[in-house]
């Protein structure tokens, strides 16, 4: 009897560990990337360095509570350089990336170009554009016009490739190149073409104002100063300007109203900077290269290379902080989405909600990686809560909002049952998808959180540049690119391919 | 008048139709003469669209061609689109400030045109904003435009009434001496044809004139026409996958 039961036992579990449904497949996927992350957590530093962490969240969710208004000097000449860096970095983006879209699918050296362009933050761009420009605006816009080039090159060009074919067969032959574009391309993609662009921009005013950090004097350098100090109730003014700026730009940010923040944009951009070639063809062509390399002394490069602190823990945390961010994305993402949809909860539950996930898909991840820091210390956990939070909000809206589409086929069950039979499978594989999507960001703003003192490869990037070890500097950006494309491609490989996603807002 | 000399405008002898390696229509013999107004019959799948392609292909700038689904772009005005029939026809640079600013001769032509497909005053409205049927006026007008001698239509009118269908026809033989237009209506491939094509299953199993066939013979064409048509099986498969318009961006999507 007992013997009976083991083997039907023995027989369910192959069945399910092989079952080829994509249910099983999905919760395998998922049940494999928690358990390789609960397999690394303890290799990860997690611990909490700060004395009285929760007095000090008291503290400064006080100084959000009563902002200090009175306190600001000169938060208008902040706002309005962060967005004038915004749109006008957007602006050169396009005007760089949109003749590349046109070469993307031909050219291979293209492609190549604007992934690896691509795989830099903004923020490491503007920290190796400070070397040359200084603290200026030209600084600002290289920093956001160069990566969103290769975005805008890469959105666009798949975008044009999705247009229907139709209209353009239907021509007449000889209509030309231009004219085919111009007719039977642009138009059909257009409005997504330009709904992108605005999805764009809004990335470039939280990039503009994490801008603040490595000195440019947007919101964030405010918000940064006003934290170190502990001024919670000033920072807690800036914060509040943010979302202010944030939230209110369907209205300021109309269309017919670009033109004049354009031009008012370009005032208070200025003064410009002299550039010297000289100094500049210095930098490119020598100071960020090792000079063993550049002498073709490769005993010299390796010893070089050996030099070089710490690489391969910087990269072990790198990985390590990626992947648990995205697992606890995922999480995140998991337990936030029914508050903000329409068939669980009551009224103020989903309102609740709703504000929940705008505040924390609105915060920059750094933003969130800061302030956890504060409270925590310089470990990974505060990257860890800041990425999986941010990220985790952002899958969860996306989520939601799928979910409110859907009517269940079934009225009347109840919440838990709508939960787990009629919502979740429907929408976990986009879910899943979004999250892969999401992997390739998570791991560039990990790189980034060392710029905080998290010890992964940003931590040693700004600080080769500190100690003007350009060539240092410069090898670990490439070692961060090189790490940002392999996770791409990684996870390009790895995304269930169940729900397709191809609107590239989403990314 | 039917002389067995003259020359075919296109003559197909046992040839194998189809995209790449995939064959649509093997061993097809068929000639078109020019003169001739051809309907071509069939059910969907049958291969009109894969001979009509291939005609176009052989023909060249002899066509004005009505594509099946209209071919046209939805966030254009229908001045444009009829306009895109003679883009050929003018510079690039001409074509670009066209869009900028009409050019007044051509939007004369346009509005003639419009005018006698009953699509005037609508000249400036983008064709997305447009009924099923004026789209396919406007589908149509783009390739009267074009002004060639010969037409090729691929279901130029299939959703529009009968009537109006007759007009649209008796407007396309005025302005083009030879015609090939596949469609579904047996009766108008009877009373406005000369000759009649028919197709089933990649074969041409009907090649006559108009007035020596029955609509009996035209039956046999669409073998499932009489069967009661079951009821299709539900379609659940597009409410499992994510609807891609539920998962727009953040903000900023119209």
């Amino acid at each position: 009897m007992s013997d009976g039961l083991t083997k039907r036992h023995g027989e369910l579990a192959p069945s399910w560990w092989h079952g080829g449904s994509p249910g099983l497949r999905l919760a395998r996927h998922t049940l494999g990337l928690v358990a390789l992350a609960v397999l690394l957590v303890p290799f990860a530093d997690l611990a909490i360095h700060t004395r009285d962490p929760w007095g000090e969240l008291g503290r400064m969710l006080a100084g959000l509570a009563w902002p200090a208004w009175g306190a600001l000097t000169s938060p208008l000449s902040a706002l309005g350089l962060t967005v004038a860096v915004a749109l006008w970095g957007t602006l050169a983006g396009v005007v760089l990336g949109f003749p590349l879209a046109l070469m993307f699918t031909r050219s291979r050296l293209v492609r190549a170009g604007c992934a690896f362009v691509r795989a830099i933050h903004e923020l490491f761009w503007a920290l190796l554009f400070l070397q040359v420009f200084g603290l200026s605006a030209l600084t600002a816009l290289a920093a956001l016009a160069i990566p969103y080039a290769g975005i805008f090159a890469k959105v666009y060009a798949e975008i044009l490739e999705q247009t229907p074919r139709a209209p353009r067969d239907a021509l007449p032959p000889g209509s030309g190149r231009l004219a085919r574009f111009a007719y039977a391309e642009l138009p059909l993609a257009w409005a997504q073409l330009t709904a992108y662009t605005r999805y764009r921009f809004e990335c470039g005013l939280r990039a503009s104002v994490l801008l603040g950090f490595v000195g440019l004097p947007t919101l964030g350098f405010h918000l940064e100063t006003a934290f170190r100090e502990g001024r919670y109730h000033e920072a807690g003014a800036l914060l509040w300007l943010f979302y202010l700026l944030i939230a209110s730009l369907p209205w300021w940010g109309h269309k017919r109203l670009i033109p004049l923040l354009l031009l008012g944009g370009a005032w208070l951009l200025g003064p410009w900077p002299s550039v010297d070639g000289g100094l500049l063809w210095r930098f490119v062509s020598e100071d960020i290269w090792p000079a063993a390399l550049l002498a073709g002394d490769w005993a010299g490069f390796v010893a070089w290379l050996a030099r070089i602190p710490a690489l391969g823990p910087a990269i072990g945390n790198t990985l390590l902080l990626g992947l648990l961010g995205t697992v606890g994305a995922l999480a995140v993402a998991l337990v936030l989405w029914p508050l903000a949809s329409r068939h669980v909860g009551n009224r103020g539950t989903r309102l609740a909600g709703h504000g929940v996930l705008i505040f924390l898909r609105s915060t920059p991840e750094l933003m969130l990686a800061f302030v956890f820091l504060l409270l925590l210390g310089p470990s990974l956990l505060p990257a860890w809560l800041a990425l999986a939070l941010h990220n985790g909000a952002l899958i969860a809206f996306l989520v939601a909002r799928h979910a409110d589409a859907i009517t269940p086929g079934m009225p009347g069950l109840p919440a838990s049952g709508r939960l787990a039979y009629e919502l979740l499978p429907r929408v976990y594989p986009g879910l899943l998808a979004l999250l892969y999507y999401r992997a390739e960001v998570i791991l560039r703003e990990t790189a980034i959180l060392g710029m905080l003192g998290i010890a992964t490869l940003g931590f040693y990037i700004e600080e080769g540049f500190d100690y003007l070890m350009f060539d240092v500097a410069f090898f670990l950006l490439l070692v961060t690119a090189a790490l940002n494309i392999a996770v791409d491609a990684l996870s390009r490989h790895f995304r269930p391919r169940e729900a397709p996603i191809d609107d590239p807002c989403v990314r | 008048m039917e002389g067995e000399q003259r020359r075919p405008l296109v003559r197909f002898d046992g040839e194998d139709l189809g995209h790449g390696e995939h064959i649509v229509l093997p061993h097809l013999s068929l000639a078109l003469y020019a003169g001739e107004r051809v309907a071509l019959l069939g059910q969907s799948g049958a291969g009109k669209s894969t001979l009509l392609g291939e005609l176009r292909a052989r023909l060249g700038r002899q066509v004005a061609w009505c594509p099946q689904h209209h071919g046209l772009v939805p966030q254009l005005a229908v001045y444009h689109n009829v306009f895109m029939g003679r883009l050929p026809e003018h510079s690039a640079l001409t074509n670009l400030w066209n869009l900028v600013r009409p050019l007044r001769r051509s939007w004369r032509e346009v509005t003639a045109l419009c005018d006698e497909l009953a699509l005037a005053g609508l000249m400036r409205r983008p064709v997305g904003e447009l009924s099923g049927g004026q789209r396919q006026r406007v589908a149509i007008a783009r390739a009267l435009y074009q002004a060639r001698p010969l037409f090729l239509g691929d279901e130029p009118v299939a959703s529009v009434d009968p009537h109006q269908a007759l007009r649209l026809l008796e407007l396309i033989d005025a302005r083009h001496v030879t015609s090939v237009i596949a469609l579904h209506q047996r009766e108008l491939a009877l009373t406005h044809f000369d000759r009649v094509w028919g197709l089933r299953d990649g074969r041409l199993v009907i090649d006559a004139r108009a007035d020596q066939l029955t609509l009996a013979e035209l039956d046999a064409l669409y073998p499932d026409a009489d069967r009661s048509d079951p009821s299709p099986p539900p379609d659940d498969s597009a409410e499992t996958l994510p609807n891609v318009d539920a998962l727009p961006c953040a903000r900023g999507r119209p």
